[in-house]
């Protein structure tokens, strides 16, 4: 198939194209705040693909590198190869990020609700949890200061609950001036999910998370049957673009030529 | 002899000896898979030093370590895990079992309240937090964890004030050092800087030690300056299985050889404690165990391609 004469690639996974459409929200010299697991394969997939000048930023304090795939870890020297500065985390997260200088923040999540909020820390009572998970890291920190917030995980039911068990990072915690009343400067961010189904965006006049984008061949239907609230979908809702086969190409031999994470799901 | 007084040198086992004590509040250096004092915490494992308190950002393999044993009575950090190499199993346990406090921040609020501390001030502001519970009252163990104040120059705009943390000893685990324990962090320096400036005691393991002609030569390359630093351990690889930035990668089998253990819990976690830790009485024992200068070798060339 050919498209405004790119060569289409029908032959993809819903991962694979997660990962790139998320990348289009990256424009080229912004600054990118980024964590590791998929934040970090998007992230390196538009630096390679569309951003070259992106600076990258990592919480361990590497300032524009040039990352090798693919990191495991945010102190794992594949993260700060080649970067401008290896500075300390206080130079990033408190400078650069708390200052105001971050064009996005990048996150992955355990659990998002209805009003982007982040959990990564208890489901249960905080004292003796049912579930512990790892903890807020930087991504409260980015959450809170980012100039734009996008998100990439999954789309399970699981994953999308109503309400959060635990407010780790805020989203627009629980209406369209949640964030102002919380005294959060940067008070009506865009916040942008992008799952293996769909792309949501908070709607600013509800707070609330809504689709605006289906991936090719997923219905509607199939996104509100995985998602634990209530969702609905934009009056202006499209479906996402095809990759193409250089998109492909690039994701596979550049971004993660050994698979580990286009091999596996997450 | 103002030399002599000048040299930190001694080994892990003394070092820990004379500024380990039980109860103590201690900083923990690295994060992650990222060049944590291993052949110190060993010692402290050996010693069987308890009670406890774990401070620092991301806290990983050897808090897990510690925390499995049961000689750590509370942490305070950012998050507990090792990323790709799954959580940290120990530590999840004991929070999921109510037998351990841990206090929530995010990384930036321990770097903000170790900033405090190298200060000398009670607390520092920060603006992350607003608005999660991370300062829900009903979720912490501390009976006051932040206060939350009007910016007094501009009325309306809020700020969280965090109390400051200054620990008793801080351990960590760096490239280069002289005798005197200048210190030349290569590399990410994640919250080390402010937490060792804030440290009582500061014990550091270094790759390699450099003349303090050297030092004195390139004063711009010291990234933490001897008056801080209390013990010094000349310990190459000390930092295995984790990495060390233009040393060693990381050692991905032995990193998923340990985690096998401790998320089975009982006698896989003793058995690991008793083959790497109990039974050798020294860190280069066990880095004969975990494969020597072959695997050193490896994982040095792995490091040299990547830089």
């Amino acid at each position: 198939m050919v498209l405004w004469g790119k060569k289409m690639s029908a032959d993809y996974t819903l991962n694979e194209l997660m990962i790139i459409e998320a990348a289009r929200y990256i424009q080229d010299g912004e600054t990118v705040f980024v964590g590791t697991g998929m934040p970090m394969v998007a992230a390196m997939y538009a630096q390679k693909a569309h951003a070259p000048n992106m600076c990258f930023v990592i919480e361990t304090g590497p300032i524009a590198p040039q990352v090798l795939p693919v990191p495991t870890s945010v102190s794992d020297p594949k993260g700060m190869h080649r970067a401008a500065k290896l500075g300390t985390l206080r130079e990033v997260l408190g400078c650069l990020l708390q200052r105001g200088m971050v064009d996005v923040g990048f996150l992955g999540g355990a659990q998002i609700d209805q009003f982007a909020n982040i959990n990564s820390t208890v489901i249960g009572d905080y004292q003796q949890p049912k579930v512990r998970f790892p903890g807020s890291g930087g991504a409260n920190d980015i959450a809170s200061h980012a100039k734009r917030i996008l998100g990439i995980c999954h789309h399970e039911k699981r994953r999308f609950p109503e309400k959060c068990a635990y407010i780790t990072s805020p989203g627009y915690i629980n209406g369209p001036e949640g964030r102002k009343r919380a005294g959060i400067k940067n008070d009506h961010p865009d916040i942008t999910v992008v799952t293996d189904l769909a792309v949501m965006a908070v709607d600013k006049s509800t707070g609330k998370l809504q689709v605006f984008k289906l991936m090719p061949g997923v219905s509607f239907e199939k996104v509100r049957e995985n998602t634990g609230f209530p969702i609905t979908a934009s009056p202006h809702m499209t479906t996402v673009d095809l990759p193409t086969e250089e998109n492909l190409r690039v994701l596979h031999q550049e971004v993660d030529p050994e698979g580990e994470y286009l091999g596996k799901e997450d | 002899m103002a030399k002599a007084q000048n040299n930190k040198l001694m080994t892990a086992a003394e070092a820990v000896l004379r500024f380990v004590c039980d109860g103590a509040l201690v900083g923990m250096g690295g994060q992650s898979i990222g060049r944590s004092s291993m052949c110190i915490y060993h010692e402290m494992i050996r010693q069987k030093k308890k009670d406890l308190t774990l401070v620092g950002c991301n806290l990983s393999i050897p808090m897990d370590m510690m925390v499995g044993l049961g000689l750590v009575r509370r942490t305070e950090c950012g998050t507990g895990n090792l990323e790709r190499f799954g959580t940290t199993h120990c530590w999840r346990k004991a929070v999921e079992q109510g037998k351990l406090e841990n206090e929530d921040y995010s990384h930036l609020a321990m770097v903000t309240r170790f900033l405090g501390g190298e200060m000398g001030l009670p607390f520092m502001p920060i603006q992350s937090l607003l608005g999660s519970d991370i300062l829900n009252i009903k979720s912490n163990f501390t009976g006051k964890k932040f206060e939350i104040i009007n910016n007094p120059w501009n009325q309306g705009e809020k700020v969280v004030l965090l109390p400051s943390l200054n620990p008793d000893v801080s351990v960590v685990h760096v490239q280069k050092s002289d005798e005197m324990g200048n210190l030349i962090i290569e590399g990410f320096l994640t919250h080390e800087p402010e937490m060792i400036r804030a440290s009582k005691a500061v014990i550091a393991s270094c790759e390699e030690i450099v003349s303090s002609e050297e030092i004195r030569k390139y004063p711009e390359r010291t990234t933490i300056p001897y008056i801080y630093v209390s013990a010094l351990v000349h310990q190459p690889w000390g930092a295995h299985p984790t990495s060390v930035y233009r040393y060693y990668q990381h050692d991905p089998e032995h990193m998923q050889e340990y985690q096998k253990c401790a998320r089975e819990g009982g006698p896989a976690f003793q058995g690991y404690l008793e083959k790497y830790i109990y039974s050798c009485s020294t860190f280069d024992e066990y880095l004969e165990k975990v494969g020597g200068l072959k695997k050193y070798n490896r994982l040095r060339q792995e490091m040299m391609e990547m830089l």
